[in-house]
């Protein structure tokens, strides 16, 4: 059994509220912290090997360390809590279930960057836990955790919650900021990046929760205590939240050490596939990364066992791999269609393009449409190299990632899964009411008992 | 006459207290959800211009905003709203299935309103309820795990609170 280190408290009665938390050992890294130079707090995260939770996997402590710090500017710590990626919802039950670690973590790193002032800019739609985010922060601050001088400390501290309102592009961190400047959530051209010109055009630093939240173990056991769990550069644990089509859809805290067949598989974390079904695919990351056919979610191409951390899942590039990314972790039992769970990911993708640069714009609404067409047996062989030509044009060619993560899954689809489209070109009326179901791709695989 | 109440406009001021003096465009989607909320579930224009009011800024500052975003609804829509997710994950969980039930039972289109002006429909893209899916937003809250049952339920709670 996994070390759990944000997790560990999950289930104990009444966690959610102050008097238990701060009773189960809570608060206590704040109090180290304030004793200690806020640049030795840097150093200890830069000594924990802890990469960022959001998706982009960069080494927090060094994003931290960009901070500019010119004289007279206020600095602000933001927290990304606009969890919006499909097949991810790790953010939500941390901040439902024990939001004052998320406060005690963004309290120290607060004082690590000399943010006076710090936000959290959670989705709208998760309005309920708004309120208790909320409430926790009321109660750290009727405890001294926050407010002026906080422990005696000279250091003053505040944290607000501000709710966005149903815009993924605002997961991006410079439409957050737009965002939370009560502006439209379209992306600056970077640079100048958010830690020179960020949050009113002050030095801003962007974190994700469960990256706020891991400082701390950080701080608790030291950045080397917690290097030490994992592997290579996937360091401490992660929260996967799993779904689709498992046993046991949740959240999961893993040390990056496991393999994939073992998460799948095993009763400890996802029990397997329902109903005796076989895996079909497999979106390791959240939607945007690419989806792997079983046999090479399972094995890498170079015949090993495929790991649950960020080297292994991106072991091959995008020709025969994929990404940690956000730890969204998508399930495709046999009897799901490749072609229809593309369209979806693309409609969202169209619906979620903010609209500033044409290749996303334009590309991800021709994308939705084609695959749709090619999804109601109306499509045309040449329509499948319209596509993977359309997503070549917006890779790379946005201001925001959005344009990569939505042309990556359409890509990942058509490289792994080309048989799939033809087959639906190829039998315009059968595509309507079967499905092509596995043929290859299951083979080299093999079902644990 | 638009007007908040005295308790909401003490709202209003705690949210522009969040942020620096002059940064009070900052609060315009607090203000906005607030907004929608008290003046009847939708943000028409003289709503907006209230708005831009309190937070001394230029109406078309709100009128963008508030277009921008999912959230706000520029046209009026039912008392109970069932805004059901229809990504990837809760598609492979029937999604499809619960939005075809739902459009049967109330006899309505995606984006329409019952004649009552009970239930409007709407289809949302991920609110991050995967592992939970089917699901759609009902108000503040989610509900999960949607099955026909509990669609039915869900519509006759509605209606219990009507009569």
């Amino acid at each position: 059994m996994a070390r759990k280190l944000l997790l560990e408290k999950a289930h104990v009665e009444g966690i959610r509220h102050y008097d238990v938390y701060r009773r189960e050992g809570g608060y206590r890294s704040v109090e180290k912290a304030l004793k200690m130079q806020p640049n030795d707090i840097v150093e200890e995260v830069k000594k924990s090997g802890l990469r960022g939770r959001g998706g982009a996997g960069f080494p927090t402590g060094m994003k931290w360390s960009f901070l500019a710090k010119p004289d007279g500017v206020p600095r602000y710590l933001v927290c990304n809590a606009d969890e919006s990626e499909p097949g991810t919802f790790k953010d939500r039950y941390l901040m439902e279930f024990i939001p004052h670690i998320l406060i005690e973590g963004m309290i120290v790193s607060s004082y690590a960057l000399g943010s006076n002032t710090s936000y959290i800019y959670i989705r709208g739609e998760y309005d309920w836990v708004t309120d208790i985010l909320d409430q926790a922060i009321k109660e750290a601050n009727e405890n001294g955790w926050l407010g002026k001088n906080i422990q005696g400390s000279g250091f003053d501290c505040q944290i607000h919650v501000q709710r966005g309102a149903g815009a993924y592009i605002c997961g991006e961190e410079t439409a957050l900021l737009e965002s939370l400047e009560g502006k439209r959530g379209n992306p600056r051209i970077k640079p100048p990046f958010p830690a020179v010109k960020g949050l009113w055009g002050c030095p801003t630093v962007v974190n994700n929760v469960e990256t706020l939240a891991a400082v701390v173990p950080i701080m608790n056991e030291g950045g080397e205590a917690y290097a030490s769990i994992g592997v290579g550069r996937s360091t401490g644990t992660k929260l996967i939240s799993a779904c689709g089509n498992i046993n046991k859809p949740g959240i999961y805290e893993i040390d990056m050490t496991i393999s994939v067949e073992e998460f799948i598989y095993s009763d400890e974390y996802c029990g397997g596939i329902p109903n005796g079904k076989k895996l079909k695919a497999c979106i390791p990351g959240g939607s945007s990364v690419p989806i792997l056919p079983a046999n090479l979610l399972l094995t890498t191409a170079k015949g090993e066992k495929r790991l649950m951390n960020y080297e292994s899942l991106s072991d091959g590039g995008f020709a025969t791999g994929s990404m940690m990314g956000s730890g969204g972790f998508i399930v495709l039992d046999e009897d799901q269609c490749i072609v229809r769970h593309t369209y979806s990911l693309a409609r969202f993708y169209r619906h979620e393009s903010c609209g500033q640069c044409s290749p996303c714009r334009e590309g991800t609404g021709w994308m939705e449409k084609i695959l749709l067409n090619i999804e109601n047996g109306k499509g045309s062989l040449s329509d499948i190299d319209l596509l993977w030509d359309i997503q070549r044009k917006i890779e790379g060619n946005t201001i925001c990632p959005l344009g990569d993560a939505a042309a990556w899954p359409v890509a990942a689809a058509i490289r792994h899964f080309r048989d799939e489209f033809e087959w639906h070109v190829n039998n315009p009326e059968k595509c309507l009411t079967e499905n092509y179901g596995l043929r290859h791709y299951a083979d080299p695989i093999h079902v644990p008992v | 006459m638009i007007q908040f109440n005295n308790t909401d406009l003490a709202k209003v001021q705690e949210m522009i207290s969040r942020y620096p003096e002059g940064k009070q465009k900052s609060a315009l989607l607090p203000v906005l959800h607030l907004a929608q909320v008290t003046f009847g579930g939708w943000l028409d224009v003289p709503v907006m211009d209230y708005v831009a009011s309190l937070l001394k800024i230029e109406p078309i500052e709100v009128y963008e905003v508030a277009s921008f975003y999912s959230m706000f609804n520029l046209k009026p829509v039912g008392k109970h709203v069932f805004e059901v997710c229809q990504t990837g994950p809760c598609m492979l969980n029937g999604s499809d299935q619960i939005i075809d039930y739902i459009k049967q039972k109330l006899n309505i289109g995606v984006g329409q309103t019952t004649a009552d002006g009970m239930f409007t429909l709407k289809t949302v893209e991920c609110l991050g309820a995967c592992g939970y899916a089917p699901m759609m937003q009902f108000g503040k809250t989610y509900r999960e795990h949607l099955t026909k049952d509990k669609v039915d339920a869900i519509i006759e709670e509605c209606r219990a609170k009507a009569n």
